[in-house]
Formats: structure tokens, C-alpha cells, sequence
């Protein structure tokens, strides 16, 4: 390389950092190739051509044979069903049969996601997999005061076994695999699935599908937890240990990348973090049952769920590295005896990040390449997310839209009539083995911790998706990165795609209904029952573990045939464990470096902070909040530090919030702005019920929105006096300059009246 | 100045909103701003209930778990009777730009309570600017009837001093380190607490926790104490344990109900304020020095004049010195507009 490029390159940050890789991989570029690629490019170096991904592995213009690993090597991983899996966990695959079909939904009442379910099944889906309300993931009943704005909304509403039984009513769960989201309520939600089973006189063991029950990455990225870590652990052992016992057709948990890279992780991050969450748990779930359960009865019953973004050949190398490194990460820390302990498999979801609210059509095609990177990549079950999902809940519509995408590959294309296609290419491997070792050099450092328990508790899994985060939205928002329709390549005002319909719920009614069978219940259960129940659980919970009051999955099961409700067994354990919430803790400059700390827009930006504190004795200072049970705070924390690096002073409140409760921290902050970020369709409830709150109380602050929030609610909430709605896509220092802009008119305003 | 009439009738009666842009007044840089909340501190203090107010100023290294304590202990305060407000200064909220303050994140029970008051403020400019407006803000929370006044702030470095020269009662929080963790504690500041509460007491901790107390109380043997009827006393506290949290507030009404007996707490207060005038009026004379008549150009005379040898920058200071102390005898109110 010649001198002059070399220093160039050291100039760029991004470039820097992955140099070490880089410097080895330049050294394979063919000379023959540099020379004719310099002539093509007219004297501009080759080697620009690298693109630097965000996982610091580089993405070449050109891969030859000197890429690949050793022959031996290759030969080792080429038998797909053979350690070390790397080209699928069967021999045959999808050669004879489609991956499966499992696309995720719910919503409202469980009667109408019921409805749902059985014409999906109807059309071709192979199995279910329920999308819980808030409320229900973060154990309230719907009449808790707290859940108002939550109940129905971004998932079904479940408060006991009456709904458990309408959700599958006339769906045989004997042949149905179903697969359910849930991590905090996860006690009393598969409890009441076990005994709606009951009733349909399906057995325990008869039971085939998953449950999430991936708490670790809730206090990393997804927020959806109920308890402290400590007894959130205790409840995944025992639900990892009664179901070894007695469901032996059920996976016990779904270890989850995919929620980190919904959160900004890169494939790289959310590699490592998975396999370590998942080490953790098969550690967990053998130490707590003391030597009673062995790896094999725990290990085969672990499955993995991973997201599939944009960057093609990174996302089909990472479900090869994936399968290669658990394996190898198994045989190393518990060495199994059987085979079945070292297979991963693994469901995958197309991105719900990449999905854009403008030009919404376009998500139809990333969704399509994003389902090709999954089936190329060996996937064993698939959810394709419809196209409308950055503006609201699908419709009968987009739902089918994305199912035909999936049954459309399976049907009229050969992609899967050979098993992993990519394998033996010279990228795909040399790709495969980079990400691998980058992966694996996170996994030691989580390790060097104590494990991914610890490195949660540590904060660094957190810090560092929250800073991958924060640079990818910078690269976005500088242009780096292009995302058609949004940052470039925007439509003319005459030529933009029609307006998308979305599904409205009815917030209120599905709170009315709920609230009806509730006291149906109520009225109709053994009291007495309830009580020796919830007693019992209360008791276990204050033992250490299982062995002194009993396994918290089995006292469950009876308190769902006993009909208490969600709520109530979550206050069972509560009472013993408490709530947890979690602090705010993010390392700022990760999005103006990422940025270019030099950049004309930002320089901008934070001269306008200045001209504002200039006028107004201090900076603009704003309240970063969220309110009701979303818990997801990708976006309101890349705002928060975006907004501090940019020169806003920045509030943080806790997350759960009621509308009451952020009217007073702003209140007591004496706030110029709340801005409330919205990812689960509460808004249109909770925004009106702050601003009441706050002008009720003699303050003028104003109120702007961000988030998940359909075009068509904008004049709802601008009509109750919301000053702006910052959709997906907005660029965050053209947004601060616009609420600067409007709060010195408004300051202005009160100066002269 | 209307407004100002208002504002301060509105924070006496309890409003909150009004104590909160009452503080947004204090904290503000504009010098317009500057005479309004001098006005405000005029209207409003007289009307303060000093004798049964306590300002605890808490401290601590990172991590300490200051805001756990803090949130366990607001409440056992709020159970009791009393209204809290906490004034959070953060210097690690420093940014390149601007701040984030995350402190009610980590007290998710006190900032959903309506009887608790939680304000964290951003530390801008200088040590003396900080302390001056955290000192004011905790008064305008005494005028709006909370009568214990938390003042959080992070050790590292003079913060703390600064802290402690304007609270009451200052309890430093002390992480269960092992062996060399003392060291760590600069002397001046255990000097100046009147408790030393070792956190994370529970669990793998506990030991050295015990440990560290056990070291702490040695330590503190040696130290002369600061009031004649308090000795300062070292206790363990776990987030866990309520019983622990109990023990933490019965020691600080305990700490108000003798010094306040004793006339110490008066004392303190009262040396405090020595203090705090003459660090005021000092920063107050040198921020208004160059602006008075006459100085700017003496000063650039005399510049003149040392660089040819006539004078020297010590004499020259002397002189004007003399020259702002005349025209100071001619005129009683200087810089007072």
C-alpha cells in the first residue's frame, strides 16, 4: 500500500479501529487485481473500495482462494447435522420440506386475536406465536391504573385463564406449535397456557413450542422485566427444570439476539451477547437443580432467536458463525454427551428497525431480501414483519402481504433445494470465520466477568449496544449510511406512494371487555383456593431456590387453575421480590463522534444551544421521558445523549411512568420541553393526559413526541396541544434546532405579552 | 418587579411549578435574571422556618449507591411526616455540549411520589458558582415548606467541601472495599463528616462492609470533633435491609435534635455563613472590579509604566487598591445599581 493512502486512511476513525483485520486481509488482495483496479478507478486506491462494517470486519471488493481457511478446515464444517453444525443443524434441512412458517401476532381482545390465528392457519401458516399486551408482559391486570394506555395495544390482553382459553379456543394445541413472547410475566402466562391445554385434555408433555423466558437480555436492551435480576434468574431455572421434568416437547427458552439488534447492536454484538446469555443459562438451570438435571436434559430444549437486518452477506454469516461457535462454546464448558446438546437452532425475524414509515411500500422489499438472508442463512422458523409496522399494528392486509413473501420463496424459487447455499464461496467463509473471532473475543471478555449475569449487572452488554446504537443513527443521519426514501433518493410531493391504512384499537373497549370477564371471574372461583395458592408462591419465593418452597412453575400452574389472575401471581412474587427499575447510565459522544464532531449541522446545532443559553440565563433543557408499560428506550436514549452532546441540558425519568408522574419530574425540573418517545401505540391516551396534567398545574412546557406514531395521529395531537411529532426518520439535530426555534419564539412570546 | 411579588407569594403557599422556576431564577447566568432572584431570596426568606429546616448534604465516590440510599431513606422521611426535597449536582453529567441527568432514574420511588421534590441540577462554571446556587435553591425549597433538604453531590475532588460548607449535617457514603479502600478517602473529608455510612452491606459484601467500618471507627477516634455535643458515628446500610434505613434517619433526627439543643446547630450555621459572606463578597468585589470608574484605565496606565521600569505590577496593585477603596469611602453603595 502506498504511503500516502496508508495515513489517509489512519485519519478516519472508522478506519482505525479495524486496521489490525484490515492490514491482513490487504495483504490478500491480488497484486494482478490492484493494478487493474487502479487503472478502472482512475488512480483512486483500491483498497477504499473495503467497506468498514460496523462489526470492524471488513466487507472486501474482492475475495480469491487465499481467503478461505485451511482445506482441513472446510472439510471439518462441510456435513450439515455434524459438529460443528456450521452449514445447518440436520443433514437434509429445508430440502424436503419449508422452513417454518411462524409469523408473530396479537392483539386486543383474545377472542379477536383468535379470529386472527385460525385464518392465518387457515392460509398456510404453520404455527402460532402470540404478541402479549404490556400490561400482561409487565404483570398488571388490565384494571391497574398504571396500564391504561397499554391494555390491547401492542399485543392481546391476557389477565387469566378465561383468556388463555378464548385465545386457543377450537386451535388443538396437541398439533399446534405455539411460541410465546413473554419474559417478565412468564410464570403465570405459561401456567395458564399448561392449563387452557388442560381443558382442551392435552397433557403437559403433549405440549410442543417455546417460550421466550430470555430475561437477561430484557435488562440489557428490551426493558420488559418485572423482578430484581437475581429472582428473574431463579424463575428461569425453575421453568428450565419443570419443564425438562414434564414437557419434554417444549422449548424452555428462546435465547434472543434479536431484540439487541432491534436496539442498535450490531451482528457482532448481538452474536456474542446471545451465545453468552445462552451459556449463562444452561450454567444456571445445571447448578441450581445441583447435578440433578444434566446438560442433555437442559440443552436440547434451548432455541435461539435472532433478527435479520439489511446487510446481507453479514446476516448469513452470522447465523453460520452462530451455529459454529455455540457448538464449539458447548463442547468447551460442559462437553455433552449427546449431539442434540450442541445443535443450535434457531427461529429469525426480518428487521422491524430497517422498516421505514416513509415511501412504506419499500419495507415490502427489505423485507424480502431480509427473508432471503434468513433462509440462506439456515434458518428453522421465520417471521416476516409487514410492511406497515413502522406506522401501526398490520392489517388483515400487510399480514397477508408478509406471509405471502415467505411462502412465495418457499414455493416458486429453489432456494432452498440445496442446503446452505453460500457455503464454500470465499467471502461467505472468510466472513463467517471474522465475525466468529470478533464474537468470540466479546464472549471472553463477558466471561473475563463472570459470565453474562454479571456483565449485565456490570452494565457493559448495555453501554455498548447503547453506543453501537447511537453511531449507527448518526451514520444514518449524516448520510453515511443511505436508506432510499429517507435520507436520500427522496420522492417528488406528487409521486409519493399512497397512504397506508393501519389497525386501530379501540383502547377503551378492549379495557371494558376485560374488565367484564374479570369480574366474571372473580365471581365465579374458590376464593379460598386463590388464596392457599397465592400463599404458596409467596412462601417459595422467599426461599433461596426451589428446593425450599417448591418449584415456582408448578405452584403457578395450580394458581392458574385456582383462576388468579396475571396480576395476582405477579404481586405473589412481588411481595418477596419487589419491582425493578432500571437506572440510566449512557456513555455520551457516541453520536457526534460518529457524526464528525466538525460537521457543519452539529456545529449549528450546538451554536443555537449556545444562542439560547445567551438569551435565556440557561441551556434549553428538556425531559426525555416514556410513559406506560414500553419499555423499549433505543430511541429515547439516543436522543437523550444525542441532545446532551448537541448542548441541551437533559432529564431522564424512570421508565413506567404515569402521565402524572411525568408532568411532575417536569414540573420539578422546570423543563422547557418533554419530549415522550412512543414505540407501543399508547400515545394517543397518555400524551393528551400529560399535557392536561401539566397546564393543570401552571406549566407551559412544551410537548413533543417521537417514536412509533402513525401519520394520521399527528393532527390528533397537535390538536391537543402537541408542538411537534418527530416521525421515524427524522434526523435528531434537525429536530433539536426545531425545538429550539419554536421555544425561542415562545419565550418571546411570553417576554412581550 | 411584579413578578417577582407573585412568584415568591406563589412558592410560599406550597406551589411547586413556582419553586421550580424560582430555582430556574437562582441558577440563571443572565445579570438581569441575577437582580430578579436577589429580589426573590429578599421577599422570600424572612418567611423560612429555619429552626425546624435540616439540610443533609450527602457524598460519596461513583457507585457508592448514594441514590439508593437516598431513595430508601426519602421514604422513611416522607412515611415520618416530613416533606423532602433533593437537590442532585452531578459533575460527571459534564458533557461537551450540555448534560444528562439521570439521577431520578436511579430513585424511581421518590420521583413518583408527589410529597418528595427532586431536582438535579446541571454543575456549570466554577466551584463558587455551583455552590452559590445550590446554596440558594435549597433555601427557596426551605421558603416552599420542605423542611429536610437533601443535597447529593459525587466526591471527586473539592465538590463535597463545598457541600459540606453549606448542609447541616454531612454524611459521606463509603463503598465496601477491602484492605486499601480507606486510603482512597482523602483525610480532610472524613473530618468534615458528621456520619460515615458504609453501603452495600448484604451478601458476598458484608465482611469487608464490616470490615470497613470497623476501620473507619478507628479512624475517626483520632479525629478532634467538629461540634462539642455531636460525635460523628460510622454505621453499615444495605438497600436490602430495612431495618438498616431506619437506623440512617433515626441518626439524623437524633443529630437534629441534639445540635439543635446544644446551640451547635446554630453555631455551624452561623460560621457557615461567615464563611459564605466572605467567599460572596470576595467574588462579588473581583467580578465587579474592572467595571468600576476609573480601573480599567489605571490598570493600563500602569501597564504602561512597569514595561519602561517606572513602576512594578505589585505597586501598581497597591495603588489601585488605594484608588478603589477612595472612591468606595465617597460612594457607600458601590456596584449597586
Amino acid at each position: 500500500m502506498p504511503p500516502s493512502s496508508f495515513f489517509a486512511l489512519m485519519r478516519r476513525p472508522s478506519l482505525r479501529r479495524s486496521l489490525r483485520v484490515q492490514s491482513l486481509c490487504t495483504a490478500s488482495l491480488p497484486d494482478a487485481w490492484v493494478r487493474r483496479a487502479s487503472k478502472e478507478l482512475k488512480g483512486k486506491d483500491p483498497l477504499s473500495l473495503v467497506v468498514n462494517t460496523a462489526e470492524g470486519v471488513p466487507l472486501k471488493p474482492l475475495y480469491t482462494p487465499a481467503d478461505l481457511p485451511a482445506a482441513s478446515a472446510l472439510q471439518a464444517d462441510s456435513i450439515p447435522g455434524e459438529f460443528p453444525f456450521t452449514r445447518g443443524p440436520y443433514a437434509t434441512m429445508y430440502t424436503h420440506r419449508p422452513w417454518t412458517i411462524r409469523q408473530y401476532a396479537g392483539f386486543s381482545t383474545a377472542g379477536e386475536s383468535n379470529a386472527f390465528y385460525k385464518a392465518n392457519l387457515a392460509a398456510g401458516q404453520a404455527g402460532l406465536s402470540v404478541a402479549f399486551d404490556l400490561a400482561t408482559h409487565r404483570g398488571y391486570d388490565s384494571d391497574n391504573a398504571r396500564v391504561t394506555g397499554d391494555v390491547g395495544m401492542a399485543g392481546v390482553a391476557v389477565d387469566s385463564i378465561l383468556d388463555m382459553r378464548e385465545l386457543f379456543h377450537e386451535i388443538p394445541l396437541d398439533k399446534v406449535s405455539v411460541s410465546m413472547t413473554m419474559n417478565g410475566a412468564v410464570l403465570p402466562v405459561l401456567a395458564m397456557y399448561v392449563a387452557a391445554a388442560e381443558e382442551q385434555g392435552v397433557a403437559q408433555a403433549q405440549l410442543a413450542g417455546t417460550i421466550q423466558n430470555d430475561i437477561l437480555k430484557e435488562f440489557m436492551v428490551r426493558n420488559t422485566f418485572i423482578y430484581p435480576p437475581a429472582p428473574s434468574m431463579r424463575v428461569v431455572a425453575d421453568i428450565m427444570t419443570y419443564t425438562a421434568a414434564h414437557m419434554p416437547r417444549f422449548n424452555s427458552i428462546s435465547v434472543s439476539g434479536y431484540h439487541m439488534q432491534e436496539a442498535g447492536a450490531d451482528a457482532k454484538l448481538e452474536l456474542a451477547f446471545t451465545l453468552a446469555d445462552g451459556l449463562e443459562y444452561v450454567r444456571t438451570a445445571v447448578h441450581s437443580s445441583g447435578g440433578a438435571i444434566t446438560v442433555d436434559q437442559i440443552a436440547p430444549r434451548i432455541s435461539f432467536f435472532f433478527g435479520v437486518g439489511m446487510n446481507f452477506y453479514m446476516e448469513v454469516a452470522k447465523l453460520r458463525a452462530a451455529r459454529k461457535l455455540w457448538a464449539k462454546l458447548m463442547k468447551k464448558h460442559f462437553d455433552p454427551k449427546s449431539e442434540k446438546s450442541l445443535m443450535l437452532r434457531t427461529h429469525c425475524q426480518t428487521s422491524g428497525w430497517s422498516l421505514q414509515e416513509q415511501e412504506p411500500y419499500n419495507n415490502i422489499i427489505r423485507t424480502t431480501v431480509e427473508a432471503m438472508a434468513a433462509v440462506m442463512g439456515g434458518t428453522q422458523s421465520l417471521h416476516t414483519n409487514s410492511f406497515d409496522e413502522a406506522i401501526g399494528l398490520p392489517t388483515d392486509f400487510s399480514a397477508s402481504l408478509a406471509r405471502n413473501t415467505q411462502l412465495i420463496l418457499a414455493n416458486e424459487t429453489q432456494i432452498h433445494a440445496t442446503v446452505d447455499p453460500w457455503g464454500g464461496s470465499y467471502m461467505m467463509e472468510r466472513l463467517t470465520e471474522d465475525l466468529l473471532a470478533a464474537a468470540e473475543a466479546v464472549i471472553d471478555e463477558v466471561e473475563a466477568l463472570g459470565g453474562m449475569a454479571a456483565a449485565v449487572a456490570s452494565g457493559m452488554p448495555k453501554r455498548k449496544i447503547e453506543e453501537s446504537a447511537a453511531r449507527k443513527q448518526a451514520r444514518i443521519d449524516s448520510g453515511a449510511d443511505v436508506i432510499v426514501g429517507v435520507n436520500a433518493f427522496k420522492p417528488a410531493a406528487k409521486s409519493a406512494q399512497p397512504a397506508v391504512e393501519v389497525r386501530t384499537i379501540d383502547n377503551q373497549a378492549v379495557i371494558d371487555a376485560q374488565l367484564r370477564k374479570l369480574r366474571a371471574l372473580r365471581a365465579e372461583r374458590d376464593e379460598a383456593r386463590v388464596e392457599a395458592a397465592l400463599r404458596a408462591l409467596t412462601d417459595s419465593a422467599s426461599a433461596a431456590d426451589s428446593s425450599g418452597g417448591g418449584n415456582l412453575m408448578g405452584l403457578a400452574i395450580e394458581a392458574a387453575r385456582a383462576k388468579c389472575t396475571v396480576g395476582e401471581i405477579s404481586d405473589a412474587l412481588e411481595r418477596q421480590w419487589g419491582r425493578y427499575t432500571p437506572s440510566f447510565s449512557l456513555a455520551g459522544g457516541a453520536y457526534v463522534d460518529e457524526y464528525g464532531r466538525n460537521h457543519e449541522e452539529i456545529d449549528a446545532t450546538i451554536a443555537a444551544a449556545h444562542a439560547f443559553e445567551a438569551a435565556h440565563g440557561r441551556r434549553p433543557r428538556i425531559l426525555v421521558a416514556k410513559m406506560g408499560q414500553d419499555g423499549h428506550d433505543r430511541g429515547a436514549n439516543v436522543i437523550a445523549s444525542a441532545f446532551a452532546d448537541m448542548g441541551f441540558d437533559v432529564d431522564v425519568g424512570p421508565l413506567f411512568a404515569t402521565p402524572e408522574e411525568v408532568a411532575m419530574q417536569a414540573i420539578d425540573a422546570d423543563v422547557h420541553v418533554v419530549g415522550i418517545s412512543s414505540q407501543a401505540a399508547g400515545h394517543k391516551t397518555l400524551v393528551p393526559q400529560l399535557i392536561s396534567e401539566l397546564r393543570r398545574q401552571q406549566s407551559d412546557a412544551m410537548v413533543v413526541c417521537g417514536g412509533v406514531i402513525p401519520a394520521i395521529d399527528y393532527e390528533f395531537l397537535r390538536e391537543r396541544g402537541v408542538a411537534a411529532v418527530f416521525g421515524p426518520g427524522t434526523r435528531i439535530p434537525a429536530a433539536a434546532r426545531s425545538i429550539i426555534n419554536d421555544l425561542q419564539k415562545q419565550l418571546a412570546g411570553d417576554a412581550s405579552s | 418587579m411584579a413578578d417577582v411579588r407573585l412568584l415568591s407569594r406563589a412558592i410560599l403557599a406550597g406551589e411547586r411549578a413556582a419553586l421550580s422556576r424560582g430555582i430556574s431564577l437562582v441558577e440563571s447566568r443572565l445579570t438581569t435574571q441575577r437582580e430578579a432572584a436577589r429580589m426573590l431570596l429578599k421577599h422570600v426568606l424572612p418567611q423560612r422556618s429555619a429552626s425546624a429546616s435540616l439540610r443533609i448534604g450527602v457524598s460519596g465516590p461513583p457507585g457508592t449507591g448514594k441514590s439508593t440510599l437516598i431513595e430508601a431513606l426519602g421514604g422513611v422521611l416522607l412515611d415520618r411526616g416530613h416533606r423532602l426535597a433533593v437537590l442532585a449536582i452531578d459533575p460527571s453529567s459534564h458533557r461537551t455540549g450540555g448534560s444528562v441527568m439521570g439521577d431520578k432514574t436511579r430513585m424511581p420511588r421518590l420521583a413518583a411520589d408527589r410529597r418528595a421534590y427532586i431536582r438535579p441540577s446541571p454543575s456549570q462554571g466554577t466551584l463558587g458558582g455551583v455552590a452559590r446556587r445550590t446554596e440558594e435553591a435549597a433555601l427557596l425549597c426551605e421558603c416552599g415548606g420542605y423542611d429536610r433538604v437533601i443535597v447529593e453531590t459525587v466526591g471527586v475532588g473539592q465538590s463535597e467541601v463545598a457541600v459540606a460548607g453549606m448542609t447541616d449535617m454531612f454524611v459521606l457514603l463509603v463503598p465496601p472495599s477491602s484492605g486499601d479502600g480507606l486510603q482512597g478517602i482523602k483525610r480532610g473529608i472524613m473530618e468534615m463528616a458528621d456520619a460515615v455510612i458504609v453501603t452495600k452491606c448484604d451478601g458476598q459484601l458484608e465482611p469487608a462492609a464490616l470490615s470497613v467500618a470497623r476501620d473507619l471507627r478507628a479512624a475517626l477516634k483520632l479525629f478532634r470533633p467538629r461540634l462539642r455535643s455531636w460525635r460523628p458515628s460510622v454505621m453499615t446500610s444495605s438497600s436490602f435491609d430495612r431495618e438498616s434505613t431506619l437506623k440512617v434517619a433515626d441518626l439524623i433526627e437524633e443529630f437534629h435534635a441534639t445540635t439543635k439543643a446544644s446551640g451547635d446547630l446554630v453555631r455551624r450555621r452561623e460560621e457557615q455563613a461567615l464563611r459564605a459572606i466572605w467567599d460572596h463578597a470576595c467574588a462579588e468585589v473581583l467580578e465587579r472590579l474592572p467595571s468600576i470608574h476609573g480601573v480599567d484605565e489605571l490598570v493600563r496606565r500602569y501597564a504602561r509604566e512597569s514595561a519602561t521600569g517606572d513602576t512594578s505590577p505589585s505597586l501598581a496593585a497597591d495603588a489601585i487598591a488605594s484608588y478603589v477603596l477612595r472612591s468606595a469611602s465617597h460612594a457607600p453603595d458601590v456596584g449597586q445599581s
